[in-house]
C-alpha cells in the first residue's frame, strides 16, 4: 500500500526532466562509491575521535612529593644548564656584539648593583642548584636500589627540600 | 501510512507555497519548475511540516575544548589490529651503557663540585674536569627532555631540529668554556668572585 505509492512516486520522480542533475541537500553529501567507502569511514572516525572529550589527567592529580620533586628536578636542571649554555654562547659572541663578559667587567658590574638585586640573583641560582644536587643524590640512591619504599621516598623527598631551603638561604644571605 | 501520502496527491495545483519552496531549495539544480505537477508530489504538505518541531540546538559535545591540556593525538592504527607491537632493536650503546654512563657522570660531578668550594683553592685540571662533566651532564639532561617531549611519530622534524640544535649548542658551550678557562679565570673562580662581589 504505502510501498506501492512510494514506488510510483519514485517512477514519476525519475520521469521528471533534470532528475539526474539534482543532488539532495547539497552541502553535506559526499560521493560514496564502493571503492573508497572504507577509507572515508576511517577518516570520519579519526576526526570524530579527535573531538571526543578527554578525561582530566595532570590537572586533577593529587600533588605529591614524588612527582613534584621529579618535575622540579627537571625544571631546576633546565634552569641551571640553560643559564650555562646562554652564558657560554654569549661569551663567545661578546666580542662581535661589543659586550664585555670577562670576569673583571662582570665582577665590577655586579658590585655596582643594589643589594636586593644581588640577593635576588643569588637566590635565583642557589635554590635550583641545591635542590638539583640533593635530589640528584636521591636519584643515585635509587639507582643502587636503595630507598624505594613509599615512606622512604616521601621522607627523603622532604629532607631534600629542607636541606635545599637551609643551604640556599645560608649561601644567599651569608 | 497512506494518509501521509494522499493529501499531497490530492492537493490542487497552485503556485508554490512556502513549504514547497523550502523543500525545493535543497536541490542544487534549479532546473525543476516550481509549479510542475511532479514537484508537488515530492514536497511535504504545509500542515505536516508545521507540526514537525524545529530541530533543537545541538549542544557542543564538550564545553571545555579551549582548556584542554595535551589534546588527544590522531587516533589511527598503523597497520592492522593483528600486527604485533614493533619491538625496537636492542642496543646497549643507547640502552644500558648510556644509563650507566649517565650515572657515572652524575656521581663524578659531586666531588668535583664540592671540593673547590670546600677547599677554597683553585686547580685548573680539576676545573677543566668539572667543566667537561658539566657539559656532558647538561647535554644528557637536555637530550632527555627532547626525547620525552618531542616523539618522532608526532613531530619528526621538530625532534630532529632540536636534537641537532642541542648538539651544536653543546659543542659551542665546550668551546666557550675552554676559552673561558684558558683566557680567563675559570668557572669556579668566576663564581666565587661574582658571589662575593
Amino acid at each position: 500500500m504505502a510501498s506501492q505509492r512510494i514506488f510510483q512516486l519514485g517512477l514519476r520522480r525519475m520521469a521528471t526532466p533534470g532528475f539526474s542533475k539534482m543532488q539532495p541537500a547539497g552541502r553535506m553529501v559526499q560521493r560514496r562509491l564502493a571503492g573508497n567507502m572504507a577509507a572515508q569511514e576511517k577518516e570520519i572516525l579519526v576526526k570524530q575521535r579527535l573531538h571526543r572529550p578527554v578525561s582530566p589527567h595532570i590537572s586533577i592529580y593529587r600533588p605529591q612529593i614524588t612527582w613534584y620533586a621529579s618535575g622540579l628536578n627537571r625544571v631546576t636542571g633546565v634552569i641551571l644548564s640553560g643559564s650555562l649554555y646562554l652564558f657560554g654562547i654569549a661569551y663567545l659572541a661578546a666580542p662581535a656584539l661589543g659586550w664585555h663578559l670577562e670576569t673583571q667587567s662582570m665582577v665590577a658590574a655586579v658590585a655596582a648593583w643594589p643589594a636586593f638585586v644581588k640577593v635576588g640573583l643569588k637566590a635565583f641560582f642557589a635554590f635550583p642548584f641545591f635542590f638539583h644536587s640533593f635530589n640528584g643524590l636521591r636519584h643515585l640512591a635509587w639507582d643502587f636500589g636503595v630507598g624505594f619504599a613509599n615512606k622512604t621516598v616521601i621522607r627523603s623527598g622532604w629532607t631534600a627540600v629542607g636541606l635545599t631551603v637551609a643551604s640556599a638561604l645560608y649561601y644567599t644571605l651569608f | 501510512m497512506a494518509s501521509l501520502l494522499r493529501p499531497s496527491i490530492l492537493r490542487p495545483a497552485c503556485p508554490s507555497s512556502a513549504a514547497s519552496q523550502r523543500m525545493l531549495s535543497t536541490f542544487t539544480s534549479s532546473s525543476v519548475k516550481r509549479t510542475s505537477p511532479f514537484a508537488q508530489q515530492l514536497v511535504r504538505p504545509a500542515f505536516e511540516r508545521s507540526t514537525i518541531p524545529q530541530p533543537t540546538r545541538i549542544a557542543a559535545f564538550h564545553a571545555t575544548q579551549k582548556m584542554q591540556i595535551l589534546p588527544p593525538l590522531p587516533q589511527t592504527i598503523q597497520g592492522t589490529l593483528n600486527d604485533p607491537v614493533p619491538v625496537p632493536e636492542p642496543s646497549p650503546t643507547h640502552g644500558s651503557y648510556h644509563w650507566s654512563f649517565e650515572r657515572v657522570i652524575s656521581a663524578g660531578l659531586i666531588p668535583l663540585t664540592v671540593a673547590p668550594f670546600a677547599a677554597g683553592s683553585l686547580n685548573p685540571v680539576m676545573d677543566s674536569a668539572l667543566c667537561a662533566l658539566l657539559v656532558i651532564h647538561s647535554h644528557i639532561g637536555f637530550e632527555a627532555c627532547i626525547v620525552d617531549y618531542f616523539p618522532t611519530k608526532r613531530v619528526p622534524l621538530v625532534r630532529k631540529g632540536c636534537t641537532w640544535l642541542l648538539r651544536i649548542a653543546t659543542v659551542t658551550l665546550g668551546v666557550a668554556l675552554y676559552s673561558f678557562e684558558t683566557n680567563d679565570v675559570g668557572i669556579t673562580e668566576a663564581i666565587t668572585k661574582l658571589w662575593k662581589a
